[in-house]
């Protein structure tokens, strides 16, 4: 790969309790580049992201083998403060989950939790994020109305907002604009390319155009192995396996 | 089962066969024609070249509409972009043997040159090259279809050498300049041909493995 790698994945494996469901993944992740990971149900694609950072710590019974490397640290290394991977490897999830409070707690979340009590700190990294978020215009003069009241697509920017705030170097997206209408999407998807100046980006989506569209290395995975890993425009235009090809052509089962 | 896209490629596929094989006939006829100087196969020959265009466009319609509508990626993505291509060679191709018939109709009504039978047979090896590079198209065959790319150094060998002949014969001969200058003329519409062909292989080449060889004449390594 011609990019600088920020996470370099290693014979992951993983079991929730005795089933196992990643085999031997091997995957660099490209800095400051959108990866995308795609395959069918099942698979083990939201599986394999929550392990990017340690979000699956909190299912009990879960087995993980290998090494997750993070600019030179393995994440599962003993001692690794998971409180501080996770701001610095955010997550988006594929329903919009903002907390019933205002749109400027709900970005200035992070900051509370952390104790940061800056306000024009706080205030100057809200109008940034929603910004980067491209929700400032439309939400600017409401600042203090609950976020509860914006439609799916603007809270879903809004939980990117507050993802971004906190200034992470990973963001791990998780079927983002899944539930969104084509314009909300396209928003989104302007909004990856956007973000990935300052952020390596891991999304998962079943919208085979929205990987090809939204992506520079896109990452297949068939029942808990990572098939083929490449440049999208590769994946899309000339895989190399054939398990690739009949997926993304539609030709799967 | 097929899902409605690979049902709509096998419809594309049928398009772009009947069209290779119209051109395909036209070209067996107007090396008869020209070598027979039958003035009335050249004349249906150019007749029949709107039933070829007609063709390009209604494939064309129907690649920007997969295009447009069913998102085709991979191999359906390069398929489609093949048939996009070999369309418009083909296309070129009816033009040429048109052109060729026209030349015939002049030559008709004259005596023969000595170096008539070399352009048939230049004829007759741009037909050979045009049927494999259909057959490396359809397979496809990337193999076929170097082949194909190889046999165009030859056909262009050949063109050289007729020209220089045909040059030499004019000196010589005033009178038959006219005619020199028409085959000189149906020569170089051979020569073309034989590129068209060479063409359609190359979109073979793409459409089975995803790989440019224009220019090349070998596989390449991704790059
Ligand atoms: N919390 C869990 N406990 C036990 N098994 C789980 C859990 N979450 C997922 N699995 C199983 O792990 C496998 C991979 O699931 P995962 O959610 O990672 O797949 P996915 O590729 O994200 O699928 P989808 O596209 O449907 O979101 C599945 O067989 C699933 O049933
Ligand atoms: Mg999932």
């Amino acid at each position: 790969m011609e990019h600088k790698k920020k996470i370099q994945v290693k014979d992951l494996d993983f079991f929730y309790g005795e089933n196992q469901v990643l085999y031997n993944i091997n995957l660099d992740i490209p800095e400051k580049k959108v990866t995308a990971l795609i395959g069918p149900s099942g698979c083990g694609k939201s599986t394999f992201l929550r392990c990017l950072n340690r979000m699956n710590d909190l299912i009990p019974g879960i087995k993980v083998r290998g090494k997750i490397i993070l600019d030179g640290q393995d994440i599962y290394d003993t001692g690794v403060d998971v409180v501080k991977l996770r701001s610095k490897v955010g997550m988006v999830f594929q329903k919009p989950n903002p907390f019933p409070k205002s749109i400027f707690e709900n970005v200035a979340y992070g900051f509370r939790i952390k104790g940061i009590k800056d306000k024009d700190f706080i205030d100057e990294r809200v109008k940034t994020s929603l910004r980067m978020a491209g929700l400032w215009e439309e939400v600017h003069d409401r600042l203090s109305s609950s976020a509860l009241g914006l439609s799916g697509g603007q809270q879903q920017r809004l939980c990117i907002a507050r993802a971004v705030a906190v200034e992470p170097e990973v963001l791990l997206m998780d079927e983002p604009a899944s539930a969104l209408d084509p314009i909300a999407t396209k928003k989104i998807e302007e909004l990856i390319y956007e973000l990935k100046k300052e952020f390596t980006i891991v999304i998962v989506t079943h919208n085979m155009q929205q990987a090809a569209r939204v992506a520079d290395y896109t990452a297949f995975f068939l029942m808990g192995k990572l098939i083929e890993f490449d440049k999208t425009e590769n994946i899309f235009t000339s895989p190399r396996k054939k398990e690739t090809e009949d997926y993304i052509t539609g030709r799967f089962g | 089962m097929y899902t409605h896209l690979q049902q709509e490629i096998l419809e594309l596929r049928d398009l772009v066969l009947k069209m290779a094989t119209r051109v395909k006939d036209a070209l067996g006829m107007t090396i008869d024609a020209f070598s027979k100087m039958d003035a009335n196969l050249a004349q249906e020959i150019i007749a029949g070249d709107d039933r070829i265009n007609e063709l390009e466009v209604r494939i064309d319609k129907t690649c920007l509409k997969l295009l447009a509508l069913e998102a085709p990626v991979a191999k359906d993505l390069r398929f489609i972009i093949g048939c996009m291509r070999a369309s418009i060679d083909l296309e070129r191709m009816g033009d040429e043997t048109a052109n060729v018939a026209q030349a015939t109709i002049v030559l008709s009504l004259k005596p023969i040159l000595p170096f008539y039978s070399r352009l048939e047979t230049m004829g007759q090896r741009s037909k050979t090259m045009l049927e494999k590079a259909i057959e490396a198209f359809f397979a496809p065959d990337p193999d076929l279809a170097l082949n194909v790319c190889k046999m165009d150094c030859n056909v262009n060998e050949l063109y050289s050498k007729i020209i220089k002949e045909i040059i030499e014969y004019m000196y010589n001969e005033t009178p038959a300049i006219e005619r020199s200058v028409y085959c000189i003329n149906i020569a170089r519409r051979f020569e073309r041909i034989s590129d068209l062909a060479t063409n359609i292989a190359e979109s073979a080449v793409f459409i089975s493995r995803g790989i440019n060889i224009k220019h090349y004449c070998q596989f390449d390594n991704r790059s």
